[in-house]
């Protein structure tokens, strides 16, 4: 074919939350330690499927999501490889190896590693050593299983390409370890510099946006959102919930700041958290540097790969506001090889001696429990280990990164033009250790004063939920917070009636733990569900509420459903769509398994038969949003 | 072909005046409007109409068997959203009590009519006894399926899909293994043990207490006063055993009153 051959050890992640591109970046590394000439680490959507046949070795790591689903990053690689005109032969000079992340509480336990890894062998992939599985239920999460899934790939590579991994074995005398290069590298400028450049305000909003972006593609990749679409100003700020309950859900209300709100019910808004000032400011002590100095942050050019997505005339910014949008330091934890950098800066011989032993095979279990059980903070971390000064570029390299977070929106913009709302409950836990542990956006939400405070950086894009037509039947499943892009969906059909469209009846099936304490949003629900309302009995639909607690038996949506199954059947033989949201993962599935119940007995069906005629040939679809 | 509607029967032929009057009885028929397809089961392979061009169809059958899934899916296919199918035939054999006419509603609803009823039409093939004969009528659905949604698929619209291809099913990828429930994962042998090992110098009871594993109590008494010979527990949580009375709380200096930080639960206190 004339295709060079790229002599290379070549590691392909499908990432959803970083986990997946931590552990290649661990493959990444350890295959130079091995003496490896040339390897490199890419998330899928940055490789070309097509010149797959080229490469000499390619690793895949990649994470199965909650349903069972590829990574998003990961949709259009997999549907390439899924061509049916893909030959038997075509990956034969190819040599593979495929490690999964998954969840072994999931019936579709790493179907995403699975699938690839059969996938790879049928098209032609010679595989260098049996998939590994990685599993979140394990003692020490998933590495319980990479650990040993490693030595076994470096043997195997060492042993079919020992140019392409001359030692098999790492040096394990801590000792005699090297530390690695790191991956960024920061510019301190100095006062005089600055003058020219001025500060950037948030006074103006393209420059504020502007800012934001650049700060956050300075150290991020290229899955993360950067320049935001929005900034939106909260309005309303609303406890929905008793507040001598045990939970805090509140009924928020933004605008946009440029008036330019575009959104479908069923859409998702995602949000960046602003963090706590002190914190902010703590760790930049720590860290023994100026929060009002200026730097400029790339990535280290090593070689051939240039990043040419880097901009090089980035103007500097504040090293502060640097921190507070890119760099997680109050609210996620850090991954083993944060413990290991520190390991070389530890000036505490006992500092030094327990960070190796936490990077080390030994020291897994005990890391997990320390770090991860704990949700352990880079500033905690940092407080633990005082006699640590790691320099700026590495704190930048191993940091989490700040993450946006989603939210389903809860409005209808043909209700409320020019505004968009979200329902919000407010997270908190208590740790193995009895440390009371906070979600950071949620409670910064929960917290912000309306019309005060800086704009809040946003974007909007779709999600699971298809925005319905009019004239489509609904039935809508939505159990607590997953009421949320329901109450979308009922103020848009509501609006629409009023207009004058016809209309399909909805029926609603909703849950929480009592009446009196946790009925969100209940006088709008029971509004609709009166005569001529779109929520209305008499037109075929319904609203019906499941109170888990209010009796000694728990009764759940799911069991509310099967004393409605008379009007259930009768929307889902009429082809009505079946909508399922909610903060449960395993609630789909209950709620998927009731219809299959239904139908089986109002049909006469065998629940196989069943199920088949639910998901593929009715008329109507299931669309499921689930968040953790 | 450009016909509107379509009348097939199983029978070698069909009376043209009862063909077109079953018709009318839902559209108005042009010259042009109507195909008749006689011995249509006889058919190999689809019906011979681009998908969605169809308002009605007459399925006019002389058998007592009904025609199988494939049949009603590609009806289903050629059907314009909000299409009318009208199926006349003899009742087959009731069982299990059924109504006579249930096997025939449940593979209309199965390949996904709507508003499936019975209804009285003149019957068009005019056969000698019409004891057992019934006709049902029903729709398909009047606003645009899309491709199906199983549960297993997201939908992401900001995924641009340039043309369709033509893909294999991934769910063939999973074996029967695969599929199986998964068990959670065992301790397995080559694991190292998770139990933290006391301090050489222990005094906080650890060493003692290997066997029975307890976590000690916390006291206000060591709160005030806080002891520890073994010098870890005011190191954090990093240093200390695993039944340290001080776990969770942040780093303390000896002698000095340790302060519990909001973010400490002091139920045990």
């Amino acid at each position: 074919m004339g295709l060079e051959r790229s002599r290379r050890l070549l590691v392909l992640y499908g990432s959803q939350t970083g986990t997946a591109q931590d552990a290649a970046d661990r493959v990444g590394r350890e295959a130079v330690r091995r003496g490896c000439p040339s390897v490199d680490v890419l998330s899928v959507d940055e490789f070309d499927a097509r010149l797959l046949p080229s490469e000499d070795v390619v690793i895949f790591v990649v994470s199965t999501t909650g349903q069972g689903d590829m990574p998003d990053s990961m949709k259009e690689f997999w549907k390439f490889l899924l061509q049916k005109n893909i030959s038997d032969q075509w990956l034969e000079h190819v040599h593979y190896a495929v490690f999964g992340l998954g969840d072994s509480a999931y019936q579709k336990y790493n179907f995403a590693a699975k699938k690839l890894d059969r996938r790879l062998l049928n098209i032609g992939g010679k595989p260098l050593v049996q998939k590994g599985l990685g599993d979140d239920q394990h003692r020490s999460g998933y590495e319980g299983a990479f650990d040993l899934w490693l030595s076994s790939l470096w043997n195997a590579l060492h042993e079919k390409d020992p140019m392409l991994l001359p030692r098999s074995i790492d040096n394990l005398d801590a000792s005699t370890q090297c530390l690695d290069s790191p991956k960024f590298e920061v510019i301190f400028h100095s006062i005089n510099e600055m003058v020219a450049t001025g500060t950037s305000t948030l006074s103006d909003l393209n420059c504020a946006k502007n800012l934001i972006g650049k700060v956050r593609s300075m150290s991020l990749g290229k899955s993360h959102y950067k320049r935001p679409q929005y900034l939106l100003q909260l309005i309303t700020n609303q406890q929905l919930i008793k507040s001598d309950a045990d939970a805090d859900v509140r009924h928020l209300e933004f605008e946009s700041s440029s008036s330019d709100l575009r959104y479908q019910v069923g859409d998702v808004l995602e949000v960046l958290p602003a963090q706590d000032p002190d914190a902010v400011e703590a760790f930049i002590r720590r860290a023994n540097l100026d929060p009002d100095c200026y730097i400029t942050v790339r990535p280290k050019v090593i070689g051939k790969h240039h990043d040419s997505s880097a901009d090089m005339s980035t103007p500097p910014v504040k090293l502060r506001t640097f921190v507070e949008l890119a760099m997680d330091v109050a609210s996620a934890s850090p991954r083993r090889y944060f413990f290991e950098v520190m390991s070389f800066f530890a000036s505490a011989e006992h500092e030094k001696e327990k960070l190796q032993y936490f990077a080390s095979p030994e020291g897994r279990d005990d890391l997990f429990q320390y770090n991860q059980k704990e949700r352990r903070t880079v500033l905690e971390v940092l407080e633990d280990f005082p006699s640590v000064q790691l320099p700026f570029e590495w704190l930048v390299q191993l940091a989490p990164p700040l993450r946006t977070r989603a939210f389903s929106i809860s409005s209808s913009p043909l209700a409320h033009p020019d505004q968009v709302h979200l329902t919000v409950k407010a997270l908190t836990w208590t740790t193995p250790f009895k440390r009371k542990r906070s979600g950071l956006c949620s409670n910064w939400l929960a917290g912000v004063v309306p019309r005060k405070g800086v704009p809040i950086p946003a974007w909007i894009h779709g999600g699971c939920l298809a925005a319905p037509p009019p004239s489509e039947p609904l039935i809508l499943v939505g159990p607590g917070t997953g009421c949320a892009p329901f109450r979308g969906f009922v103020e848009e059909r509501a609006a629409q009636k009023a207009e004058g469209a016809a209309v399909a009846p909805i029926l609603f099936f909703f849950g929480c733990r009592n009446q009196e304490k946790d009925f969100l949003y209940r006088d709008f629900w029971v509004s609709h569900a009166q005569d001529g309302g779109v929520l209305a009995a008499g037109s075929g639909g319904g609203f019906f509420a499941a109170f888990s607690r209010d009796q000694v038996h728990k009764v759940y949506v799911q069991h509310k459903m099967k004393e409605e199954r008379k009007r259930v059947w009768r929307l889902l033989s009429g082809g009505a769509a079946v909508y399922i949201a909610g903060s449960s993962a395993k609630m789909p599935a209950d709620v998927v398994t009731a219809l299959e119940e239904i139908v089986a007995e109002e049909a006469g069906l065998d629940s196989e038969a069943a199920g088949r005629w639910l998901r593929r040939q009715r008329a109507g679809g299931i669309f499921i949003e689930a968040w953790s | 072909m450009k016909q509107s509607a379509l009348l097939l029967t199983d029978s070698d032929f069909v009376p043209v005046g009862a063909a077109l009057s079953a018709i009318r009885g839902f559209q108005d028929l042009g010259e042009d409007d109507l195909l008749v397809i006689t011995r249509a089961l006889q058919l190999t392979g689809q019906l011979p109409f681009e998908p969605a061009s169809l308002s009605v169809i007459v399925f006019a059958s002389k058998s007592l068997e009904l025609p199988g899934e494939q049949w009603f899916e590609d009806v289903i296919r050629v059907l314009k959203p909000g299409g009318t199918i009208v199926i006349q035939t003899f009742l087959p054999v009731a069982d299990h009590g059924d109504k006579p006419s249930s096997a025939l509603e449940r593979k209309l609803l199965f390949a996904g009519f709507l508003e499936v009823h019975l209804i009285d039409m003149k019957s068009v093939l005019q056969p000698e006894d019409t004891t057992l004969l019934l006709t049902m009528k029903a729709k398909k659905a009047s606003w645009v399926v899309g491709s199906s949604f199983s549960l297993k698929k997201r939908v992401l619209p900001k995924i641009q899909i340039e043309d369709e291809l033509d893909l294999i099913d991934e769910d063939s990828l999973l074996t029967e293994e695969d599929l199986k429930k998964p068990e959670l994962p065992p301790v397995g042998d080559c694991e190292v043990g998770s139990t933290r090992k006391a301090c050489k110098n222990c005094t906080c009871g650890r060493a003692e207490e290997e066997q029975k594993v307890q976590k000690l109590a916390l006291t206000s008494e060591l709160l005030d006063n806080p002891k520890s010979a073994c010098g870890s527990c005011g190191l954090g949580d990093a240093f200390r055993c695993g039944t340290c009375p001080y776990r969770g709380l942040p780093p303390f200096q000896l002698g000095e009153k340790v302060s519990l930080s909001g973010s400490f639960l002091a139920a045990d206190i």
